[in-house]
């Protein structure tokens, strides 16, 4: 009698160890172990989807699905994580909404200190988010040089200081630290230490930089001028020195870059193109040609290549390709999709 | 005495009644319209007529009186914010507005904000569906909507005062003022209407769990209007219409944390009008200056705007010859300037000439026909051929039987062409061509009207993004529209008790040529019914508007629509018999408390309230 109890006591035990060891694999909500693809929408209002993993499911629109009618703003321009919440920045609407990245429920909108908020980067605590301000066309006096960096302390979800860049600012990536700053209207890439909270000397790389990667030691930036040829600019971060890999004018206007497995994916009109990060010449041949007809985002990850073909007024669509331009899956996403955010 | 009184009292009674369908109102002799060929040329097609006895019982600005007494379809950015126009299954810049017959369309945009327009200003607002090219130039896709002054030359001093006071600080003063004798007519008139328009959004409370209201919706609308007319003497009358408007509007956020932006927009309409009768041959000769612009502040705390504007001046003459007793010829020709400028699209000037001929026959009193034909001549675009022709049988007293087909068509704006940058200087006009059969059925104080309708759409502009993202019009789509619309009228009287009622039912399928999909933004359903109830010196009356869903996107995707409503207003006023007429009235708007929206997170206000005061002296 004793003895089975006691061998009760041990079963229950070791179910329940069991048990908590099974936690570590478990899906901590319906939306881990997948991808939120942003769909920047109008000025005012835009969605997000969600599709697992293994591509088996998929929502459309999983804010208003968990959230109900609160909005979650417009113009939505990225996401970044810290810990168990993602912040999604609606540049339209001038907020950031905290969710549970797992659950999606909204726990709590920074919602002051934001002017047309663009990217955001974590580092210890503190959230840096470049704000755009106001643009040149609506105010020419001053629309070029108010864009800051708003600094967001985590804990309280407030913006407790502003850098003034006294530039304009977009595209954030951290490295060591400092973070480095492209936007496509002027020709610097400017550089901001977190420690000393002072700005370095801006590096000169030229004017319509865009998206900006950082790979062993060196920070890669695709120029996309419009109707010109673009240009791979990669800045050494240990001297700052320059060096620059030519895109032919003949594929089109570039895109947008990413870097995985020491591969740099960029795309130029509709076609996919890959290079070794050390290489020194642009690829001769596209990886792919892609389905979309408005490439809006993308990512490459893990063996695959998201592109986002948005449309405004209409769904956009999600294309998954395998690295050789085999398409594994189509999703029809919701208006302006503009990119690709993964939660594992 | 008192049979004078008795005339005098059924008149008005007649006035309360006489209802928003009729084809025609009797047209007394000294009553000049401002467009003769509204009523000439329009014997084939459908024209709703809405007097000021409908005017008066709906708020102020056009889209509600049209809303909830036609079967136009509005999307309204929240109440009183940007509101556009749907007419059978067409976009908002396929509806011409006509101003005492002029297209007071936006040169910039093509489209008429219906919020910004109140209807009191006009003696009548009639809506003509089906194409009208030929006649009013571009837009006149879908239908027209006209808003027209009378002058009358009557021995006659009359003044009207209605003073609004509603929820959400809505304040309409609205006075005018007719002087006329058989020689003279002029009217003055002045309107504002204004809203806080900080309502409450049923059901909706934000994060932090405070109720959600309609922030920065504020309104301010200024309209003057003077009219004068002179008669030389029986053959020659002088006419000049002037209005001036202006209108600031914030626009109402959809997140509390939206900035804040505003939109101020006026215009200054002059229209100077000659008339003379030389027998068998008649002239009309307009000469119009119209002046538009706006002012785009997208953040109310800057002092930094974007505008456009635009001045446009139109001569037109008007030859209208007796061919025989039953046929008669109007031959047309036009000239229109416009000098465009603005932050957006720099500086342009745009000339257009076109030529029409118009031929009406009248064989015997029952059939009737019509036939145009317009070209226009200008160096901006390729123009198509236009036609008109028509035919109306009334077989008896019980039915007529109205046959239309047309071309019309509607020509880039300044914006399409000229925007910086984007704008597209190789466009080609939308064009169109449209079939309908009207039926007609008259039975005792029943009035059935019946339409049926087919629109093919080529050429559709549209903004698509083009290599390296740069928006662009490009002439893409084509739309088949078809449907019918229901007009019903019925009034009667038992002793002193008198009823009227109206409704209208729009059916539309608006379909995209190649996906066959549902235009988003046209309902498939969407119908309205008004019943009124007079004894008296009591006026009561009850509207009812139903909505049906909307597609949000191209897609015809199940998630992305507006749901239908139902909404409905009661009204009751009182005639105090001070004065010629004074009453006071209470109106209780969407008064069964509907969540509704018109566009989607634009949420429309709850149960609301209004009072007026009307006094005719």
């Amino acid at each position: 009698m004793k003895f089975s109890k006691l061998l009760l006591i041990a079963l229950s035990i070791s179910l329940f160890a069991s048990c908590s060891s099974d936690d570590d694999d478990t899906p901590k909500g319906a939306y881990d172990n997948g991808f939120f693809i942003l769909n920047e929408g109008s000025k005012s209002l835009g969605t997000i989807s969600f599709s697992s993993n293994d591509l088996t499911s998929f929502t459309k629109n999983v804010y208003e699905k968990e959230n109900g009618t609160d909005a979650v703003g417009g113009y939505l321009q990225n996401i970044f994580f810290s810990g168990d919440r993602a912040y999604i920045i609606a540049g339209g609407s001038n907020v950031i909404n905290v969710v549970n990245r797992y659950t999606f429920k909204l726990i709590a909108k920074i919602d002051s200190g934001l002017v047309a908020p663009r990217y955001g980067v974590v580092k210890d605590g503190k959230a840096y988010v470049i704000n755009a301000g106001e643009y040149s066309y609506e105010n020419p006096a001053t629309g070029d040089t108010d864009d800051y960096i708003a600094v967001i302390n985590l804990s309280n979800n407030t913006v407790e200081s502003k850098v003034a860049l006294n530039s304009t600012a977009n595209r954030v990536i951290e490295e060591n630290g400092k973070l480095y700053i492209t936007d496509a209207y002027n020709d610097k890439l400017l550089i901001y230490n977190i420690a000393s909270k002072a700005l370095e000397t801006p590096v000169t790389i030229g004017y319509d930089g865009d998206s900006i990667e950082e790979e062993d030691g060196v920070i890669f930036i695709l120029r996309k001028p419009y109707g010109g040829a673009g240009e791979i600019v990669k800045v050494k971060i240990s001297d700052k020195s320059i060096s620059r890999i030519a895109l032919p004018s003949s594929i089109g206007d570039a895109g947008f870059m990413d870097i995985e497995d020491d591969k740099v994916y960029y795309t130029a009109s509709n076609s996919v193109y890959s290079i070794s990060t050390t290489a020194t010449t642009a690829a001769t041949a596209a990886l792919f040609a892609s389905d979309a007809s408005y490439v809006y985002g993308f990512t490459v990850k893990d063996n695959r290549i998201y592109i986002a073909d948005a449309k405004f007024g209409a769904d956009s669509k999600a294309f998954i390709y395998n690295l050789s331009g085999v398409l594994q899956k189509e999703l029809v996403t919701g208006a302006g999709s503009n990119g690709f955010y993964f939660n594992d | 005495m008192t049979i004078k009184l008795k005339v005098a009292f059924c008149f008005l009674l007649l006035c309360q009644l006489i209802s928003a369908q009729k084809d025609s109102i009797t047209s007394l002799k000294e009553v000049y319209v401002s467009d003769k060929n509204l009523k000439k040329y329009s014997s084939t097609q459908s024209v709703l007529k809405l007097t000021d006895s409908i005017i008066n019982k709906n708020e102020a600005l056009l889209t509600d009186l049209l809303n909830f007494n036609s079967t136009l379809y509005f999307k309204e950015y929240g109440r009183g914010m940007l509101s556009t126009v749907s007419f059978r299954g067409t976009t908002s810049s396929q509806t011409a507005v006509i101003w005492n017959g002029i297209n007071i369309n936006s040169q910039m945009n093509g489209s008429t904000d219906f919020n910004t327009i109140s209807g009191s200003d006009y003696n009548s607002v009639s809506i003509k569906a089906g194409g009208g090219s030929v006649i009013y130039g571009s837009g006149a896709i879908g239908g027209t909507v006209h808003l027209n002054n009378d002058l009358l030359f009557i021995n006659s001093f009359e003044n009207n005062l209605k003073l609004d006071y509603g929820s959400f600080n809505t304040i309409g003063i609205n006075y005018k003022t007719s002087i006329s004798n058989k020689k003279w007519s002029t009217q003055i008139g002045f309107s504002k209407n204004s809203s806080t328009n900080d309502y409450k959004y049923l059901d909706r409370y934000t994060w932090r769990g405070e109720q959600r209201w309609n922030q920065n919706g504020k309104y301010d609308i200024i309209t003057l209007n003077a009219n004068v007319g002179y008669k030389i003497n029986d053959n020659h009358i002088v006419k000049l219409y002037s209005q001036t408007s202006n209108t600031d509007r914030n626009t109402s956020l959809i997140t509390e944390t939206d900035t804040k932006s505003k939109y101020i927009n006026g215009f200054n309409r002059n229209l100077l009008e000659y008339d003379g009768n030389f027998g068998k041959l008649k002239t009309n000769f307009k000469t119009a200056y119209i002046f538009e612009n706006y002012q785009y502040f997208s953040n109310i705390n800057s002092k930094n705007y974007t505008y456009g504007k635009t001045e446009n001046l139109i001569t037109k003459l008007d030859l209208d010859y007796t061919l025989f007793k039953s046929t008669q010829i109007n031959g047309i020709v036009d000239y229109s300037r416009t000098n465009g400028y603005g932050s957006g699209f720099g500086s342009h000037v745009r000339e257009i000439s076109s030529a029409s001929l118009l031929v009406k026959q009248d064989l015997g009193s029952n059939w009737k026909n019509e036939l145009g034909i317009r070209k226009e001549f200008t160096d901006n675009y390729k123009s198509p051929l236009l036609f008109n022709f028509g035919s109306s049988y009334k077989f008896s007293d019980l039915y007529n039987l109205k046959l239309n087909i047309s071309r019309n068509f509607r020509i880039p704006t300044y914006n399409d062409l000229y925007w910086e940058t984007g704008g597209n200087p190789d466009l080609k006009p939308e064009s169109s061509y449209q079939a309908e059969i009207g039926n007609v059925f008259t039975f005792k104080n029943i009035t059935w009207t019946q339409h049926f309708y087919y629109i093919k759409i080529k050429d559709m502009l549209q903004w698509v993004p083009g290599p390296g993202g740069l928006w662009s019009p490009q002439n893409q789509d084509k739309v088949n529209s078809y449907g019918t619309e229901t007009l019903l009228n019925w009034k009667k009287s038992y002793g002193k008790n008198n009823f009227a009622l109206t409704a209208t039912y729009a059916y539309t399928i608006s379909e995209d040529d190649k996906t066959k999909k549902q235009i988003f933004f046209v309902p498939f359903h969407k119908a309205t019914g008004a019943v009124s109830y007079s004894r008296n010196k009591i006026n009561a009356y009850y509207q009812v508007l139903y909505n049906g869903f909307v597609y949000t996107t191209a897609d015809n995707n199940a998630d992305d629509i507006v749901n239908d409503y139902t909404i409905s207003n009661i009204g009751i006023d009182y005639d105090f018999k001070f004065l010629d007429s004074s009453k006071l009235g209470f109106q209780v708007l969407n008064v069964f408390n509907k969540n509704y929206e018109s566009l989607e997170n634009r949420p429309m206000p709850g149960r609301n309230f209004n009072m007026y005061i009307t006094l005719k002296f």
